[in-house]
């Protein structure tokens, strides 16, 4: 009898899968609303707060940076020109002394204009450019102006595009066809094509660059509206709402667009940079920000024709640059994973 | 199924001619005309004008290229090589420019790829955050502040590779212009990856993966990276396509005859017809690869197929 | 012909600080062009046409190509479509005109072996060497010629530079051919014999000779041409060469390519580089990198990049020629057409801050409005020399300048002025313009200047259709006269942008253009003077500066020679040391 008894598992015979962190599953939270989870969750990352606290540093010193020292943006002197970075307090470390080894095609110099020209109390904390303007105010006050660009440009693109594929999405059928198919034709041509042409129909400025940011950079925004409104559509609350008597515009931005305002914000995260990025190349080609007003890209693009000869004078604006790309890079991709709920559970 | 592609190729031959009519009436819209140099005088550049039949409506001048076009001849450059047929300047550049953009597309995808599954394998670690920098930091500084540090370093000091592009050399000196150009495409590769990867990873399947007992290499590369690449791939695609065009600062840097820096001089000078035949390439670039892609995206995954009948 | 004056400008980075002087300071080192007769005998007798074969070693040639780099691609080696400098320059390696420039900017003798002037000197009468051959083995003749200059005035070609065969040139009938009033064929130009050429012009044109070196009147044989139908000049295959050297490789808009030796050159003696090897560089940076590899011989410096080279024996600054220049829009904008308003603007500038700390490239202060250092006056000396002759209208003096501008302000009745400047969008311009806005804002009080950066041909379009209010603008000579310059600013002349009218001027450019004063060189330069100082005294333009290229140019290359007009850069002479 006792040999035909039925085997009794015992403990020992199951392993536990490899994720004991996964246990953690069972816990119990107190009850919180939606925002304030994402709220703790954003914050459990570290790289996500470094992001977020490089881009509000940057942007106070965007703001009270120019004002810090008595130079403006656009004050030139040419007797100046040139200066390396010089900062008085650092100098006994060696650093920030004003001086700077100069390779030329004949051997290497060292120059320090402040001694040469006998200005033992001048200053220019980053040095100064080819004009003798300060580029310490020139690097804030281009962050200032990329930034505002790039906001303001990410800003409308996803009003426009998430306007734009909500439509396209929630009406579904020829309204789709055709929305889709001008969005082709646009995606189609080359943006370069689109945005020099309207650089140079319209004045060039800080408007017409966020114009035609705006104008290339909405495709993605509405692909991803529009791939959402086409999850959501057929949800219940959805068909209740329209069963008491919603209209479509109400159930596209009253019950769907709070439903999406995750993946979207993730992704006007993500155009900032690429907006920032884009006015850069602008810069480059000659249609960015007219002179003497500055960007961070046309910054970069004045000194880039110094850069084997004075090479201080691009490192400000490069660094600031791409602090802020990578800083808007850690929070957006922060920002996803506290928006998420299927990465919730990692 | 084959009703399914057909209409796609259809739609797709509409929205070219679509895009090529646009293309004309932004010609249109630039301001300057392609004959502007100090030294001509209003009588020759209306002589001019008639000479490549600019003062007739646009209209039909937009059925004369488009019949023209399918005779194979784009028409000729105005200010770039004056007289020059335009197909004769793409037959030589187009080639560089893929070649170039293909390298750096493959290497890319390559880095970007194993960029983007350490940091979804060591999520939320310092590995993670790493490599995230590490992809953003190519993206971070313009490509041409890029090219140039290249150069300077690998070219001028070590002197590993040539500065400059020669066609006596072509792979040595496709080297520095290939990496310079891949940093875009790592960066999205990467971080494409990582959350697709992340996606993966937290799925059921997964799960159910595991608990079978399979482990390791096997679980991460037979079913979890299968399953993301699939959207990997999409995203490629216009890469592709954007690389060839995109590479202006790098072709200009490089001194590369491609067609990238081309397109941006013609929009400068106003050579129409370079800017039209390029963008046009371009879009057809575009449209025929997001074509393909939608067709095999069709044959791989049966519910998008059925979607789209849906639609 | 005027005696163009030297201008074979290898200044030394000692020029840069020489202010006014500029670039003209010149340290010769171009190398003697005597060839030795030794030198050429017993080569390859084969035609090496279009053979991409490297030549044979001629005993004392140099066996090294000379590295070249060009800012641009070439634009087109037709001679007749050709516009700009760097094609000009790729052109004339390949194809001899008549006459060519010797070291000092005169014209002699090239393919015209000798030549007869009419008594009154209206009919020109060229004899085209024996021994002039094109790389196909077919002489070249009279009805190359004939046919190359039809086509330049032909309006179903619409060259741009037709107008230097009518307006300049001032060859019978050449403007009704352009008009279309009359046919091709009625051009004053006629192949008598096979070898002797008669050109018929409408008035004594002084400088007739030294036009003989434009590409634009290059020979180009006719059925050559027709055999290569719409490709011509298009690649080797489809351009002869009858000059110093062969195109062996090229393909539209190239960024590297190559011409070898043309051993079946009638002077194949003199010439001593194999070959020539261009590289297109557009960034300045990478192109100095090259040169210091040793990749390049030669190379264009960018101002930033003078600092890095400037007490290098191997740089230069070579004379460009341009005139830059603010052009005010006098007819259109109210306070521009207010003469104190001007003055102020032009006293107001310094021109001195502008080349020595901006450009640095060796530019030179320019005070009058034609540019210095590229016509030479009957007695030698260059027109613009006396760069204090306008002194009293045009310099540095900031209280005259406030002084005029406050009359200025009164007259008008308002007490600021906001205005908009046209500039290019390259890199040099939107410099200089970034300073004349911060030295006007801060001389004068109450006048703001908002700087508009287009691409060129935006900025060229919208001056030319009196759409601006001030324009950053330049002006490249065409030939050795003032007249290219002097000619501009009579009413309705369509570089004309501020749209200025005075008989006075129209009358005295007219007098020295087609009047009685053509065949009197001495009163001729006089009046000239006289039609300067009213442009001057009116502040019709407020020049800048003449351009210069800062340049670097190998130890090892001797004998190119550099000229503000026309041809940049010839190299018949140049020679590479080992």
């Amino acid at each position: 009898m006792e040999n035909t008894a039925a085997y009794v598992p015992v403990e020992t015979d199951f392993r536990l899968k490899n994720n004991a962190g996964a246990d953690l599953i069972d816990e119990n939270f107190a009850a919180q609303s939606f925002w304030k989870d994402v709220f703790i969750r954003y914050f459990r990352k570290i790289s996500a707060v470094i992001g977020l606290i490089l881009i509000v540093l940057i942007s106070v010193f965007a703001v009270i940076g120019p004002g810090m020292n008595e130079y403006t943006y656009s004050g030139q002197d040419l007797s100046q020109k040139n200066f390396a970075p010089r900062i008085i307090a650092l100098e006994k470390f060696g650093i920030f002394d004003g001086s700077e080894t100069m390779r030329t095609t004949t051997g290497s110099k060292e120059i320090n204009y402040y001694t040469e020209k006998g200005l033992t109390d001048l200053e220019y904390w980053f040095g100064s450019d080819n004009f003798g303007r300060d580029i310490w105010t020139r690097t804030w006050s281009g962050a200032r102006v990329s930034l505002i660009i790039a906001v303001a440009a990410a800003i409308i693109d996803m009003v426009i595009g998430m306007s734009y594929g909500l439509i396209s999405g929630y009406f579904g059928g020829h309204v789709d066809m055709i929305m889709q198919r001008i969005l082709e034709i646009a995606n189609g041509i080359p943006r370069l094509v689109i945005v020099t042409l309207l650089l140079l129909v319209l004045q060039p400025g800080m408007l017409t660059i966020i114009f035609a940011l705006m104008l290339t950079e909405w495709v993605g925004m509405s692909r991803i509206a529009r791939a959402e409104m086409l999850k959501l559509k057929e949800q219940e609350f959805v068909l209740a709402s329209r069963t008491l008597g919603a209209g479509n515009f109400f159930i596209i931005f009253r019950e769907v667009l709070p439903n999406i305002i995750g993946p979207i914000i993730t992704q006007v995260m993500f155009s900032i940079p690429t907006a920032i990025f884009t006015e850069a190349f602008l810069s480059f080609v000659g249609l960015g920000i007219p002179v003497p007003q500055c960007s961070l890209g046309s910054l970069i693009s004045e000194g880039f024709n110094s850069f084997t000869t004075h090479p201080y004078q691009i490192i400000p604006p490069i660094v600031v640059m791409a602090l802020l790309m990578l800083s808007f890079n850690l929070v957006a991709d922060g920002l996803r994973e506290a928006l998420d709920p299927k990465m919730k559970e990692m | 199924m084959k009703k399914y592609v057909g209409k796609r190729i259809l739609t797709s031959l509409f929205t070219l001619l679509a895009i090529l009519l646009v293309l004309f009436i932004l010609m249109q819209l630039m301001p300057g005309s392609p004959f502007n140099d100090e030294k001509l005088n209003a009588d020759q550049r209306a002589a001019l004008y008639t000479k490549y039949g600019l003062d007739q409506p646009i209209v039909v001048q937009f059925f004369k290229y488009v019949g023209n076009m399918l005779k194979g001849d784009l028409g000729v450059s105005y200010n770039i090589s004056k007289n020059t047929p335009i197909s004769q300047l793409i037959q030589t550049r187009l080639p560089i420019s893929i070649r170039i953009g293909g390298c750096a597309v493959g290497l890319g995808a390559v880095i970007g790829l194993i960029l983007g599954l350490i940091a979804a394998l060591k999520h939320d670690t310092i590995w993670d955050t790493l490599a995230t920098i590490i992809s953003v930091i190519g993206v971070s500084v313009p490509s041409y502040v890029f090219a140039l540090a290249l150069s300077y370093n690998f070219g001028f000091k070590l002197g590993w590779f040539p500065m400059l592009f020669s066609q006596q050399d072509i792979f040595g000196s496709s080297v520095l212009p290939s990496v310079s150009l891949s940093m875009f495409t790592m960066a999205s590769i990467a971080r494409f990856t990582r959350s697709e990867m992340l996606e993966v990873l937290g799925s059921d399947y997964m799960l159910l993966a595991e608990s079978k007992g399979i482990s390791g290499a096997a679980l991460i590369f037979r079913h979890a990276l299968r399953n993301a690449l699939i959207p990997i791939i999409t995203v490629l695609a216009p890469l592709i396509v954007d690389l060839m065009t995109g590479s202006l600062v790098v072709e200009k840097i490089f001194a590369i005859p491609g067609v990238g820096s081309l397109l941006v001089t013609a929009i400068q000078s106003n050579d129409y017809n370079v800017v039209i035949s390029l963008s046009f390439i371009y879009s057809a670039m575009y449209i025929g690869i997001m074509l393909v892609v939608d067709i095999l995206y069709g044959i791989i995954d049966p519910r998008i197929r059925l979607a789209k009948k849906g639609d | 012909m005027k005696k163009a004056k030297a201008f074979l400008a290898i200044a030394m980075a000692a020029t840069l600080s020489m202010g006014l002087v500029g670039c003209g300071g010149s340290a010769d080192t171009s190398a003697p062009a005597a060839s030795t007769p030794a030198e050429n005998a017993g080569t390859e007798a084969a035609p090496a046409e279009n053979s991409g074969t490297a030549p044979a070693e001629t005993v004392t040639a140099g066996t090294m190509d000379l590295n070249v780099m060009l800012e641009t691609p070439v634009e087109s080696l037709d001679p007749q479509q050709a516009t700009d400098g760097t094609s000009f320059e790729v052109i004339a390696n390949f194809t001899d005109g008549l006459m060519q420039m010797d070291a000092d900017g005169q014209a002699v003798n090239a393919l015209a072996e000798s030549y007869d002037l009419s008594e009154d000197g209206l009919t020109y009468t060229f004899h085209i060497r024996e021994d002039a051959n094109w790389s196909n083995g077919t002489p070249v003749t009279a009805a190359d010629f004939v046919f190359a200059w039809q086509r330049a005035v032909d309006p179903n070609v619409a060259s741009e530079y037709a107008y230097m065969l009518s307006d300049i040139g001032q060859i019978k009938n050449a403007a009704e051919i352009i008009a279309g009033d009359l046919d091709k064929s009625e051009l004053g130009v006629t192949a008598v014999d096979e070898k002797t050429l008669q050109v018929e012009l409408n008035v004594p044109v002084s400088y007739f000779l030294s036009l003989m070196y434009f590409p634009t009147y290059y020979p180009v044989n006719e059925e050559f041409f027709t055999s290569c139908g719409d490709t011509y000049a298009t690649s080797p295959d489809t351009v002869l060469s009858n000059g110093a050297f062969i195109l062996d490789s090229y393909e539209p808009a190239a960024t590297a390519f190559h011409l070898t030796k043309n051993n079946d050159y009638y002077d194949a003696a003199r010439i001593r580089l194999p070959g020539l090897n261009y590289q297109v560089i557009q960034d300045s940076q990478q192109a100095l990198m090259s040169y210091q590899t040793g990749a390049l011989d030669t190379t264009l410096v960018n101002g930033e990049q003078v600092d890095q080279v400037q007490d290098d024996p191997e740089f230069m600054a070579i004379g460009a020629g341009y005139l830059w220049y603010v052009t005010p829009n006098i007819d259109a904008v109210e306070e521009l057409a207010n003469l104190n308003v001007r003055l102020a603007l032009t006293y107001a500038i310094n021109r001195e801050a502008i080349t020595a700390d901006v450009l640095k490239d060796g530019s030179a202060p320019t005070y009058t409005a034609v540019p210095m250092e590229f016509a030479a006056g009957p007695d030698g000396s260059d027109y613009s020399e006396d760069q204090t002759r306008y002194a009293d209208v045009c310099a540095y003096d900031a209280d005259k300048a406030l002084e005029c501008w406050n009359a200025g302000l009164e007259e008008l009745g308002v007490s600021e002025i906001t205005l908009d400047m046209v500039v290019d969008a390259d890199d040099a311009p939107q410099k200089v313009a970034q300073v004349l806005k911060e030295q006007w804002e801060t001389t004068l009080p109450g006048f703001t200047v908002n700087l508009v950066v287009e691409p060129k041909k935006q900025r060229v379009e919208d001056l030319q259709n009196g759409n601006f209010e001030l324009g950053l603008t330049r002006w490249g000579p065409d030939y050795a006269d003032p007249m290219t310059y002097l000619g501009m600013w009579i009413t309705d002349n369509s570089n004309n942008y501020g749209l200025w009218s005075n008989a006075e001027y129209d009358a005295i450019i007219d007098e020295c253009t087609t009047g009685d004063l053509c065949t009197d060189a001495e009163g001729r330069w006089a009046r000239l003077y006289d039609a300067e100082k009213l442009v001057m005294d009116e502040a019709v333009i407020f020049p800048l500066y003449t351009q210069c290229n800062a340049e670097m140019m190998s130890s090892k290359v001797t004998g190119v020679e550099f000229h503000p007009v026309a041809i940049n850069r010839v190299y018949k002479n140049a020679v590479k040391a080992e």
